[in-house]
């Protein structure tokens, strides 16, 4: 009943973005987010945006899986344009205006450029988790911040205890639902009564939950041990990441779209 | 050669204040020898709390004896700069198959002690493959975790051991959290690698594995107190009962009948060893037994639960959508004792998580006492206190601070008085053998057939008129499970409440049921009484469910021209019924 939950939403596939390395892939996609902010003109902003979605067609994810992934923060982009629309003040003469309200032509433009920046900003940020499988991240994120261990920064521990966390997302999400039906068969309303109240009825959950989570932390650092890990001191890997030509002209490609905003603002600016 | 060598071990749990002195000690093992030559398939049985666990946490460094000396393969256990060695010549799976995946990927996982030891990407590479198409898990190898069955769950962790090219691969009961489908998957599998040379420690409270092993060691307080082969061990039924162990049906069916003064033999461990010996008794020709199946009459049309045209579906309009139940219609008479049995996904669990309103039904109705349970007028928490539901492993439900509290949760949810509440926790408490002065104790610190009898009795405080019980003694080892299932017969006996035992293991059930309802691929496969079912056995072993042992010998037995009738399901009756046919023929 709970395999259907897709956690960080990866889908698997064989697309040029799909087999770039995910090192790069995280790099770009930050270069990506400066392109967005750099961009101070619609001009700008709409070079950003075709790029954007070329790479989305390129990735072969189909079209209602971009607009899905605007869902959660839709309330967000709508709280956005709304201030802005409200609140920006033009020098000319309001275009609407009624009680306290004043709309002006510039509220309206700074309004749109908003929304527009904030929805490709979560469409490109969709892209990187549609097309990476969380352990590939996890394991780019570990070497991305491989130079943080000249520092004492625990890399490996923190790239460990994510991979131990996705792991066990699934299995926790079923042993509360099993321990949720079990109290309610006994009687516990999880769901009426006031606040207090409902924090109360949580404690019959998250004991047995906490109880359960302990004594799986336990004897699952009892098997890594039986195989022996010994952290990451000399560690090989299964998958090793390998930048490919590919990654070069995905790297080249973006940093001609930033060049291209950059020179758009100042001849535009 | 031999791979391990255990002299005089001797281990004690230390318990600490917050200063740091020891308070108290817990001698476990106290001064055991066991030597294990390679190539091996050695079953280790013993009660819980034996120290089996204990003992086979340090055949590979896990933990450090406090006195005695561990070999393996040469090497001492407790030096430290051998540690990685040994570990990786003496491999450990444990019961849990999911507190052992680190991984999120199957391959990830098995690649995960080679990663460890630091061994190259292609030979990993190389290795993970071999060791996933040994245990036949290959298809798989780009799976999360937790989109596999329990039985494949613990394939992968063996292939995460295999990987290691272990010399000796010890199993802390892996089967105990499966099917039995599952169980049967990771048993091929242990046969298969020790016939491959591996050697195999098997710790387990299945009798059945047991048999399938060329050495038995029986362990019992810290110390090992019989060492031979199955055959041999299992003969000496008192010995093995006295530290609360079980026999095979057929080796109960000898020692019973030679108790009788029948000249069988006691090392018999197989239904097909004691057909033969059976069979080669002076018998006469075909036996006329006459069935003496008895139907027990329902209570006049008066049923505790119906179920009519019961459809549900999971994730109805996604890609996902299954239908779990389809279509059942059943109605369970008042009073009745009644065994649920069907395999993985029959839909067993569905049909009575639907009985006391935790699923609504997608179509269909539920009626409880009369009462239309999803009627507008029906309060469902009134339906939760009339059909209690106990879920498999209920000890995880615990969580108060004294067992008194804990088992008080349900009779205060349904708002009773505190003297009401006192008398029911109290009774409930003694129904389930709970002692008075464990009331006031943590339920943490019981044993795990106690927190168990704990965790019913919670359920039972609220005397729901139905009480559905899923897998109540799973997992529990062979003295713990009667304990329960006793405890819960006479509570039936007592109070006249309808239970539904759900359960995947025959033997229990038909010790208890008077009716047994048979779910198969969602669908109701029949509701009748147990000697009906058994007249289908073809049919029930068609649809993969198992059925007892000393069923199987009684076919045998008919095959060969000794008929002792087609509804032999519990020991009793076999012996009954030979004993009766050898008086008729003396």
């Amino acid at each position: 009943m709970l395999n259907d939950i897709t956690i960080g939403q990866f889908f698997p596939g064989n697309s040029v973005i799909h087999r770039m390395d995910s090192r790069f892939k995280i790099v770009l996609e930050i270069l990506i987010v400066v392109i967005l902010f750099v961009a101070q003109n619609f001009w700008g902003l709409g070079i950003s945006c075709a790029f954007i979605l070329m790479i989305y067609a390129a990735s072969g994810i189909s079209f209602r899986l971009m607009l899905k992934s605007l869902k959660p923060v839709l309330p967000i982009i709508i709280f956005t344009a709304v201030l802005n629309l409200l609140f920006v003040k033009g020098t000319d003469a309001p275009l609407v205006s009624f009680w306290v309200i004043n709309i002006y032509e510039k509220g309206i433009i700074t309004s749109a450029f908003m929304l527009l920046r904030i929805v490709v900003l979560r469409i490109a940020m969709s892209l990187l988790t549609y097309t990476t499988s969380p352990i590939v991240l996890t394991d780019a994120i570990e070497s991305l911040m491989k130079p943080l261990k000249k520092v004492k920064f625990p890399v490996h521990e923190l790239a460990m205890m994510m991979t131990i966390a996705l792991r066990f997302i699934p299995t926790l999400i079923e042993e509360t639902n099993k321990i949720m039906m079990a109290q309610k068969a006994r009687g516990a309303s999880l769901d009426t009564g006031g606040l207090i109240k409902r924090a109360r009825a949580m404690v019959p959950i998250l004991i047995p939950l906490f109880i359960s989570a302990f004594k799986r932390a336990n004897e699952l650092a009892t098997a890594m041990e039986c195989r022996c890990y010994r952290g990451g001191e000399g560690r090989t890997k299964l998958r090793v990441l390998k930048a490919t030509r590919l990654d070069l002209y995905g790297t080249g490609l973006t940093l001609c779209v930033l060049g291209i905003v950059i020179i758009n603002n100042i001849v535009f600016g | 050669m031999n791979i391990i060598e255990i002299k005089n071990l001797q281990f004690e749990y230390k318990e600490y204040d917050d200063a740091g002195e020891v308070t108290s000690t817990n001698p476990v093992l106290k001064g055991l020898d066991l030597t294990v030559p390679e190539g091996q398939f050695l079953a280790v049985l013993g009660h819980n709390g034996c120290g089996k666990s204990t003992l086979a946490k340090h055949l590979n460094g896990i933990l450090t004896a406090t006195g005695g000396t561990v070999t393996v393969n040469g090497m001492d256990a407790s030096d430290e700069n051998k540690l990685f060695d040994i570990r990786q010549t003496v491999g450990m799976v444990f019961q849990n198959p999911d507190n052992q995946l680190v991984a999120t990927v199957v391959e990830e996982d098995v690649a995960f002690a080679l990663e460890n030891l630091g061994v190259p990407t292609e030979e990993i590479r190389k290795r993970v493959n071999g060791a996933l198409r040994i245990v036949d898990m290959y298809e798989y190898r780009e799976h999360s975790p937790h989109q596999l069955s329990g039985g494949q769950k613990q394939r992968v962790a063996i292939a995460g051991v295999l990987a290691m090219k272990p010399k000796c691969i010890v199993l802390d009961e892996p089967t105990a959290m499966l099917d039995p489908k599952g169980r049967a998957e990771v048993m091929e599998t242990v046969k298969m690698l020790n016939e491959q040379g591996v050697t195999i420690v098997l710790i387990t409270h299945y009798m059945d594995e047991a048999c399938q092993a060329d050495r038995v060691v029986v362990m019992d307080d810290g110390v090992i107190i019989m060492d031979d082969t199955p055959k041999k061990i299992f003969a000496r039924v008192d010995e093995l009962k006295a530290v609360s162990l079980d026999v095979p049906q057929v080796t109960e069916l000898m020692y019973r009948l030679r108790k009788h003064g029948v000249g069988v033999p006691a090392d018999v461990i197989t239904e097909q060893e004691c057909a033969d010996e059976l069979l080669k008794l002076p018998h006469l020709a075909k036996a006329g037994i006459t069935k003496n199946a008895q139907t027990r009459a329902g209570s006049g049309g008066s049923y505790a639960a119906e179920v009519k045209h019961l459809t549900y579906k999971y994730s109805v309009g996604t890609p996902f959508e299954a239908t779990a139940v389809d279509d059942v219609s059943v109605s369970i008479e008042k009073g009745q004792f009644v065994g649920v049995i069907g395999h993985t996904g029959s839909g067993k669990s569905t049909l009575i998580q639907h009985l006391n309103g935790l699923l609504k039904p997608t179509s269909g109705e539920i009626l409880i006492n009369g009462r239309n349970i999803w009627d507008k007028d029906t309060d469902i928490r009134a339906v939760r206190f009339m059909a209690g539901l106990v879920f498999q492993y209920s000890e995880y439900q615990l969580f108060e601070d004294t067992v008194y509290k804990d088992i008080a949760f349900g009779p205060k949810n349904m708002g009773l008085s505190e003297a009401e509440t006192d008398a029911r926790v109290r009774e409930a408490a003694a129904a389930m053998g709970l002692d008075d002065e464990l009331l006031e104790r943590s339920p943490f610190d019981l044993s795990g057939g106690q927190k168990r009898r704990a965790a019913l009795a919670g359920v039972i405080a609220m005397k729901p008129e139905i009480l559905i019980l899923d897998e109540p003694a799973a997992g529990l080892d062979p003295k713990g499970r009667d304990t329960v299932l006793d405890e819960i017969s006479e509570y039936h006996r007592n109070s006249g409440t309808t239970i539904l035992l759900v359960s995947h293991s025959m033997e229990d059930i038909v010790k208890y049921a008077e009716k047994i309802l048979v779910m198969n691929r969602g669908r109701l496969f029949c509701y009748e009484d147990t000697d009906t079912v058994f007249s289908r056995t073809r049919e029930l072993k068609q649809i993969g469910l198992g059925i007892p042992q000393i069923s199987r010998l009684s076919h045998l037995l008919k095959a060969g021209g000794m008929d002792i009738g087609d509804d032999i399901y519990t020991i009793d009756r076999a012996e009954e019924r030979i004993l009766e046919i050898l008086k008729t023929n003396a």
